[in-house]
């Protein structure tokens, strides 16, 4: 019979307190590694999820506002600027790309967007490339000459099954401008697999207010300058425009980056503080458990067992109890990762992976077995010190 | 031709506990005892006259505070403890008076444990060993239960399976019938006195037990053995 053995008869022996120690154990351990997967995730969703243009125009508004609503739709939508700024960038000779944008209503809580054709069209600056999984892009219409034809996000196709040349339309309103699906994308990982996109046309003619406009509305313009020196120079014209403000996505996402830097130090604290009440539970269990069986221990010495014997006996006791919380722990990780990897998808426009495996795990799992064993050796050490002959005196 | 050693020897083993301030309360005074190899005997005597300190003494659990214990031809005393205790699994069976079986592992493996800190005896051979012991001690069909799911007289053969485990040149046991009704505490003794004679196993039991005087071969009272008197009871297991 090996020490492990020995060590697992112990807890099977009470099973209550070992599986309400191997629980708190896994609860920390879900706890610290779901923070680390939703942190580590946000922010890699958020870098995934960025654009690769350099400058947003938009109305006068903060330019977090504008950037989370414009890129990541989290936001509510900046006030409309007029479509004459798209023109003017459009043919101004510093910049190599602008796109319009123009953030309306939601279909089941997918955003629609319009936008044109350049929206999708490939760049060598570009991370992603748009390409269909099913049907066609759809082409610019003519003012005035709206197609409603609507392009899905991946996660909208796979959400709200809507099939090509499906008909679709949210509120009664709207019922005499259904969108018909003309494609479906194949998924880019950002949160555009959340976004139903149409044309400016159909954008503007959904809209009676808009219908009425003379010069139409936008929410914000997507620009790529050809240089940098050009990137600064039209964010301070834009800035200094009355009617309109500059975002840099990349400035804007660095606020995020230490804005969530902070929520991390206080949850490495707080995580700190559930790691010390898990230790002590632990280490409160197995000095009980100790104490029980002091006659036990005092048996085996009896019986031979050295003083490193007992010792060892408990401190693998600790270690395994620590092990199978640990495993349990990275599975419920896994899990509250998964939430809110959901959560996050439906209300924050992000893209997490809660299932990626890193060399967090093994090392997760040997911390936690090595601070198992340090919870363990002060009732090991009680072990290792029992007295044997007064331990077995007969009970009274 | 030379006469063999013996399986036990004590000479001048003095045993006294620290009360504190420079004073001790002395238990224990033996000036000469030696039990043949192969020998049965019985010590008897009041509760409190030492008799479990004694068994401890012999057992290398606890030292003496003068004194040579000699077991097997082995002094205790100067054997520095992880020796003694390798010593006292491999060489010394003791059977509790309150069993002392192991409660979360079954009858089978309380005897394996046994042998597993002793190590003497190949792991492979363990489990067959201990089964054949419960089986000579008619508990084959006990071997997968716990100790909670015995009756009394089958935990005390288990004990005694466990004690005799790795095949010990002495066995020690205190009271081993004390909590038995007469019946089982006459089984039970038949048995062990059967292994141990058939194995030239050196016995020492203390009893109260006259079912347990009948098959000694000498009777030894404590109050002759021990030149201290008049202790205080409570000090049995000290």
């Amino acid at each position: 019979m090996r020490l492990w053995n020995i060590a697992w008869k112990y807890l099977c022996g009470r099973p209550l307190a070992s599986v309400l120690t191997a629980v708190s154990v896994a609860l920390g351990v879900s706890l610290v590694l779901a923070t680390f997967l939703l942190t580590r995730g946000i922010r890699a969703g958020f870098i995934a999820g960025t654009t690769d243009y350099s400058l947003i125009i938009g109305a006068k508004s903060s330019p977090t506002q504008l950037v989370l609503g414009t890129i990541f739709r989290l936001d509510v939508a900046t006030p409309n600027i007029p479509y004459t700024v798209y023109e003017q960038l459009h043919d101004d000779v510093r910049v190599e790309r602008a796109v319009p944008v123009a953030l309306g209503d939601a279909y089941q809580g997918f955003r629609y967007v319009g936008t044109t054709t350049d929206y999708f069209a490939a760049a060598p600056w570009q991370r992603k490339t748009f390409s269909v999984a099913a049907g066609r892009f759809w082409s610019d219409d003519p003012p005035g000459q709206p197609s409603y034809g609507a392009m899905l996000g991946a996660e909208v196709a796979q959400r709200t099954g809507l099939q090509i040349g499906e008909a679709f339309y949210e509120g009664e309103e709207m019922a005499e401008h259904p969108l018909k699906v003309v494609g479906i994308l194949r998924p880019v990982h950002s949160a555009d697999d959340r976004t139903i996109f149409f044309s400016l046309a159909s954008y503007w003619d959904m809209n009676e207010v808009a219908r009425a406009m003379a010069v139409k509305p936008l929410t914000t313009v997507l620009v790529r300058p050809k240089r940098l020196s050009d990137l600064t120079h039209l964010h301070r014209e834009f800035n200094v425009n009355p009617e309109t403000q500059a975002a840099l996505p990349s400035a804007v996402l660095l606020t995020i980056f230490n804005l969530l830097g902070v929520a991390e130090e206080v949850l490495r604290f707080v995580l700190g503080a559930v790691v010390l009440v898990v230790l002590l539970y632990m280490f409160v269990a197995l000095y009980s458990a100790m104490l029980e069986r002091r006659r036990e221990i005092a048996t085996m010495r009896a019986l031979g067992a050295r003083r490193i014997t007992v010792l060892m006996i408990v401190l693998l006791e600790a270690c395994l109890i620590a092990l199978i919380g640990g495993i349990v722990g990275l599975l419920g990780g896994h899990g509250v990762a998964v939430l809110g990897a959901h959560l996050l998808s439906q209300r924050g426009g992000l893209a997490l992976a809660p299932f990626t495996v890193s060399t967090v795990h093994p090392l997760l799992l040997v911390g936690v077995v090595l601070l198992g064993a340090c919870a363990g050796l002060l009732p090991a050490v009680l072990a290792y010190r029992t007295a044997v002959a007064e331990n077995l005196a007969p009970l009274s | 031709m030379a006469q063999s050693p013996p399986a036990v020897l004590l000479q001048d083993v003095k045993k006294s506990f620290p009360l504190g301030h420079g004073n001790a309360l002395e238990v224990l005074n033996v000036t000469a005892l030696a039990l043949p190899v192969g020998s049965h005997t019985v010590l008897k005597g009041p509760s409190g006259s030492g008799k479990t300190t004694l068994l401890n003494l012999i057992a290398g659990i606890a030292l003496p505070t003068s004194g040579r214990i000699q077991v097997n031809g082995t002094d205790l005393v100067p054997l520095p403890e992880p020796q003694r205790d390798r010593f006292r699994a491999a060489h010394i069976g003791y059977i509790f008076q309150t069993f002392n079986l192991l409660a979360p592992f079954t009858a089978l493996e309380n005897v394996m444990l046994a042998m597993r800190f002793a190590d003497t005896i190949p792991r492979r051979g363990q489990r067959q060993r201990a089964i054949a012991l419960l089986s000579q001690l008619g508990l084959k069909t006990r071997l997968s239960h716990r100790p909670a799911q015995l009756s009394r007289g089958e935990q005390q053969r288990v004990a005694m399976a466990r004690a005799l485990a790795n095949d010990p040149p002495v066995l020690l046991a205190d009271e081993p019938c004390a909590s038995l009704d007469a019946a089982t505490a006459q089984v039970v003794l038949m048995a062990l006195e059967n292994i141990c004679r058939e194995q030239a196993t050196t016995v020492l039991i203390v009893t109260h037990d006259t079912a347990a005087l009948a098959g000694a071969a000498q009777v030894l009272d404590m109050q002759e053995i021990n030149r201290v008197t008049g202790q205080p009871d409570g000090l049995e297991g000290a």
